[in-house]
């Protein structure tokens, strides 16, 4: 089996030039500049730049992948002082750098981050067609592009931790691109504060493994938790820390409530940001530190049993949605937890794997969500059907995706899941059945949506409200079309790593590549199993099945499923009510209607209280005394100067030095 | 000599802005505009001129003044790495504050006369060198604000411009009597000399010195629980009052922390590091929680200030290097960013005449440009990397952290409070439909509009992305007071 091979490859260092790398961030940069200065200008050429732009930015990525496999994905760092609080010779002194590291890995992320962020900017220049806001949007999608590069591309943790968060925020101005819609400015609002929740833990870890030796860079943490010459504490908390912020990114359990709702954005922009990149980060961001996880067992369980929790949950939401893009959200969620739960098992090559094909196939499921509501002006899959003989590019490309997802072989899904469940297999038997059973899900509801949406009759989608000036929808819902070929093309495009993405497996070339990122590597044994690979596909159909026995068959009727299930169906439906407990009860309740509220009473009564008080008795006093001052405030604090100097003068000459 | 010019300048403007002959009252900007921005101009060539990496005072100018025996007093100027940047800070947001204030038609005489005498007394609190004119020049201040609030102010005016000087002048009496006491035992007024000289038998003790002028700083910063009369202060202030307010004087009171309680009682600051760092976080805390209940958005700029200023007070009680480093450039950037705040909440204010957030909404819509400068103002207030405030809040947490882990670890949940109540903010004013109560008010349009929020948008993010430009200089300024801390 080529797959077993397994000898240990020699890392060179990748001779690509620094420049070619700063340009990769400058040249969207400069695009994100153009458009807002000349955005009023030329709103219709800013889709072209953004789209030229970045495809400049995605040619040099493959020139760099390239050159990094020349060197089969060793590291490459290039670094620069930004600012300093002092000489930097005792460990009191802040020096941090400004720096890109090239290796295996950022080279897969960079070639991920730029394919997808091009197509899908060729498609939003078909989408976007025709809204108030085209060069807003493509200015935002140009800044999301550069800070998912910038955080891709840095070589210590704050660079990382500055793009981190610039990358928070062109999530929420895409999420909140349509400000006017109420639930889309505060889905906005809740993605950024939830994330940044997380981003707390990441700032601790930066603070704590700061404070105790004195090093940002990535290369020296790695080898810090390697050495082991800090305290094991110390690399639990900075890990946990770590996985704290990809927590929030990642959207994993408890935090990952703001992901479903982010689909008020524009539906180019959760393909890209809330399936394919952003979210994705926070993986990247675990695997990065991979080697300090490896050190702690504590933290690694800590992940690896969160990653699982998150997968199953999601995926049980998923099962009852009925808006088409909430299934994919919440697949996204669950698949996120896959790659987690990856990566405390030790799975680094599995869950970057499953990042690089997962990218590719979720972001084709989500353009191809836009494009059906393109043509339906709606994602609630009751008022679809039978669109595949409307939309057939659609329809078709969709359904690779889907099997991707669902891990049917040969496609890409299949090897990336597999080799997760492989890890789960050798290391938790527990993990592996709920691995198993969020297989089986994943299939399910995929297959559930694709028969509902695309299967059966068509019901007429949603009518157009003209006299909703936001509106910028052009067709018909009643006369379902397939749509323009820039965002067909796309679809076709991505079709094809959906497909094919997987077979890096091939030999070990994957992994062997970005194994080069890492300092030290642990043989993980063989990537492939047959008992493994049969089981999980055997899940998968099994999964499809079902879909068709309910939704195209109707041998059972999904709601005779439900009332048997009504409890459990219930809580799926209500999302285990954590909205409920964190916005009702703990944001409502217990801090703005107790807790803030009590503050600020204090402010106003007590505080003030004393303030208004001792007012009134200089009032009173000055009542008696109005015979020698004016009453105003300036003759009070006369006065009290007055007196402070004398009963100092006082106090001085009674004890004169 | 050239400090001195910087002062005259303003104080040549009030004389002239003041003696206008009625017929010409409206040319008063003009004369207070030609004035600020001369200063701001005279400002920036003495901070290029200024030699970085040298320690003590340049562009120094002593004079005699008063010499009684013990009363011993100088006219004394001079400026170092920490006051150089403050006081181009102040000379730039006078030109702000002139440059919003073109819309006011009221008695612009004694107004402009005001705004200059302040920007007066703020520099000369930044660059005085001898302790009792640091004094003069901090009561000065007093004056132009209380009348500026009383007299151009809204709604409870009179009652929040008291305020505001009955706590002033309650922080300052004690500030004063700690004042003297140093004074006395070193025998000299002089801030440097101060600065380096150990007291011996003092009346009372050194204890209770550094508590007394800690008040009188604290009351200015303010810190909970001395802090009400920011938002009240704030809410009915004009535009360009609550710029200077929350943009320089609230930074007189770090500035005085950092230069008297920390320098020159270094041993007792250290004794009560614990307290300021808690009162710092806890600062933090309690203005972010209060923030999130406001209802007036001025109010709750102002309540966020109390939260941004615990920031500065966690850094100084922090000591460190990088703390106080972090403190001191959390001052510029909260300067800057709140004064980007203010400027933009006033040109919604003069457009819709409602501070009430619930009135508000939408205007995203019928105001594009001065809803995109909230925005940009709120996330550097939240501390976006890139922008000044992230600089400083991370600076501040690195290094308190080295000493208070358990401050910084409370401290850090401010950034998560912040992103709450501006985010929360945006999404109730600038964000949701359109209110068509404000169809037809105009966008940003003036040249002055304009320049003013392109001035502050460029500095918030040159102070984000090129911190070494002011780390250069305080960095060196810092160290003598750091040894002094070790030894």
């Amino acid at each position: 089996m080529p797959f077993l091979a397994a000898d240990p490859v020699a890392h060179g260092v990748p001779t690509i030039d620094e420049a070619v790398l700063w340009a990769i961030l400058a040249v969207p940069f400069a695009a994100w500049l153009a458009i807002v200065v000349y955005v009023r200008k030329l709103p219709q050429a800013a889709g072209w730049l953004s789209a030229a732009a970045i495809g400049v930015a995605m040619v040099l990525s493959y020139v760099t992948l390239f050159n990094v496999i020349d060197a089969d994905g060793g590291v490459a760092i290039h670094t620069h002082e930004w600012f300093r609080t002092g000489l930097g010779e005792g460990p009191e002194d802040l020096v941090v750098n400004i720096g890109l590291r090239i290796d295996g890995l950022s080279a897969v992320m960079l070639v991920v981050v730029t394919t997808v962020s091009f197509l899908v900017q060729v498609y939003s220049t078909g989408y976007m067609s025709g809204d108030h806001g085209y060069g807003r949007y493509f200015a935002h999608m140009c800044l999301f592009t550069t800070s998912m590069l910038g955080l891709v591309l840095a070589d210590n943790l704050f660079m990382m931790f500055m793009f981190w968060e610039l990358v928070g925020l062109s999530s929420y101005l895409l999420i909140g691109f349509w400000f006017h819609k109420p639930s889309a400015a505060a889905a906005a609002k809740k993605a950024f504060i939830v994330t940044r929740i997380g981003d707390l833990g990441l700032l601790a870890a930066m603070l704590l493994i700061w404070s105790r030796t004195g090093e940002l860079g990535v290369a020296e943490i790695q080898e810090i938790a390697i050495a082991g010459t800090v305290p094991q504490w110390v690399i639990t908390w900075f890990a946990l820390g770590i996985f704290a912020g990809a927590a929030g990114k990642s959207a994993q359990f408890p935090l990952h409530t703001w992901l479903p709702d982010a689909m008020e954005g524009p539906t180019p922009v959760s393909a890209l940001i809330h399936a394919a990149t952003m979210v994705a980060a926070g993986v990247y961001l675990v695997a990065r530190f991979f080697p300090v996880f490896e050190h702690t067992e504590d933290a690694s369980t800590v992940v690896a049993y969160i990653g699982g929790l998150t997968a199953l949950m999601a995926a049980s939401i998923a099962l009852v949605q009925t808006d088409f893009k909430r299934v994919l959200a919440y697949s996204t969620v669950s698949q996120l937890g896959y790659m987690i739960m990856a990566l405390g098992l030790g799975g680094y090559v599995a869950a970057i794997f499953h990042l690089f094909t997962h990218a590719f196939f979720k972001a084709l499921l989500f353009l191809g969500s836009g494009s059906v509501n393109h043509s339906t002006n709606t994602f609630d899959m009751r008022l679809m059907g039978g669109l595949r003989k409307y939309m057939p590019i659609t329809y078709f490309t969709f359904l690779i995706g889907s099997l991707s997802l669902a891990g049917v072989p040969p496609f890409a899904g299949f090897f990336s899941k597999d080799e997760i469940l492989l890890d789960a297999w050798r290391e938790n038997r527990g993990l592996w059945v709920i691995g198993v059973a969020v297989a089986f899900m994943t299939a399910f509801y995929m297959f559930r949506a694709i028969f509902l949406t695309f299967h059966g009759q068509y019901k007429g989608g949603q009518p157009v409200d003209h006299h909703d000036e936001d509106s910028h929808f052009h067709g018909d819902p009643a006369h379902p079309h397939e749509s323009p070929w820039v965002m067909t093309a796309p679809l076709i495009v991505l079709a094809v790593p959906a497909v094919a993405a997987g077979w890096f497996a091939w030999d070990h070339m994957f992994a062997d590549f970005i194994n080069g990122a890492l300092p030290e590597v642990h043989a993980h044994g063989s990537t492939f199993e047959w008992g493994i690979a049969i089981s999980s596909t055997a899940v998968a159909l099994a999964g499809i099945f079902s879909a068709w026995a309910i939704y195209e068959r109707k041998w059972v009727t999904s709601a005779s499923i439900r009332d048997g299930f009504a409890p459990l169906a219930f809580l799926f439906e209500r999302k285990y009510f954590l909205d409920e407990l964190y916005e009702g009860l703990i944001v409502k309740t217990i801090m703005q209607r107790g807790w803030n509220r009590l503050l600020e009473l204090n402010d106003k009564y007590i505080v003030d209280g004393v303030v208004n008080g001792s007012g009134q008795v200089v009032r009173w006093g000055s009542g008696r005394l109005r015979t020698i001052q004016t009453g105003q405030v300036q003759s009070y604090g006369l006065g009290l100067l007055a007196g402070v100097i004398v009963i100092v003068v006082a106090v001085y000459s009674a004890n004169p030095l | 000599m050239e400090l001195t010019i910087l002062l005259l300048i303003p104080t040549v403007a009030a004389v002239v802005a003041g003696l206008l002959p009625q017929r010409r009252e409206q040319d008063a900007k003009w004369v207070a505009l030609l004035a600020s921005v001369a200063a701001l101009a005279l400002s920036i060539w003495l901070f290029l001129d200024f030699e970085t990496g040298k320690e003590g005072y340049q562009f120094v100018q002593r004079e005699d003044w008063v010499d009684i025996g013990a009363f011993n007093l100088q006219y004394a100027v001079g400026v170092d790495g920490i006051s150089m940047p403050l006081v181009v800070l102040t000379t730039a947001l006078t030109v702000a504050a002139v440059l919003v204030s073109f819309s006011v038609t009221m008695r612009p005489r004694l107004y402009y006369a005001m705004l200059m005498l302040l920007s007066v007394s703020v520099l000369g609190v930044f660059i005085a060198l001898d302790f009792m004119l640091f004094f003069l020049f901090w009561e000065l201040e007093l004056f132009p604000m209380f009348l500026l609030i009383a007299i151009w102010g809204s709604g409870r005016r009179e009652y929040s411009a008291t305020k505001f000087v009955l706590y002033t002048i309650a922080g300052s009496a004690f500030m004063l009597v700690g004042i003297l006491v140093l004074a006395f035992s070193a025998n000299t007024f002089d801030i440097e000399q101060l600065g380096q000289a150990e007291f011996r038998d003092t009346v009372i003790p050194l204890g209770w010195v550094f508590f007394l002028l800690f008040v009188g700083f604290a009351v200015k910063l303010p810190i909970v629980p001395v802090h009400t009369w920011l938002p009240d202060a704030h809410g009915d202030a004009p535009t360009a009052v609550s710029v200077m307010l929350a943009g320089v004087l609230l930074k007189m009171g770090g500035y005085g922390l950092i230069r008297m309680c920390v320098t020159m009682l270094p041993e007792q600051a250290d004794d009560y590091s614990v307290w300021m760092v808690a009162i710092g976080a806890g600062s933090v805390l309690y203005g972010a929680f209060v923030t999130l209940r406001q209802t007036d958005l001025k109010r709750l700029i102002a309540y966020s200030s109390v939260s941004h200023m615990g920031l500065v007070l966690l850094g100084i009680g922090a000591m460190g290097k990088t703390a106080l480093m972090g403190a001191t450039y959390q001052m510029l950037a909260h300067g800057v960013i709140t004064g980007l705040l203010f400027v933009c909440v006033g040109l919604m204010y003069e457009r819709t005449h409602t501070r009430d957030i619930a009135r508000l909404g939408g205007l995203a819509r019928q105001m594009p440009i001065i809803a995109t400068g909230l925005v940009f103002a709120g996330f550097g207030s939240l501390g976006l990397p890139a922008l000044a405030g992230f600089v400083a809040e991370i600076t501040v947490f690195l290094g308190a952290f080295q000493r208070y882990e358990w401050a910084v670890l409370m401290a850090i949940w401010g950034a998560v409070l912040s992103a709450g109540y501006i985010l929360w903010t945006m999404q109730r004013v600038v964000f949701g439909p359109v209110r068509h109560e404000w169809d037809g008010l105009s966008d940003q349009k003036h040249w002055w509009e304009h320049t003013v929020v392109a001035g502050l948008v460029a500095a918030v993010i040159l102070l984000g992305v090129y911190p070494a430009l002011m780390m250069d200089y305080i960095g060196p300024a810092l160290d003598p007071i750091i040894e002094r801390v070790e030894s």
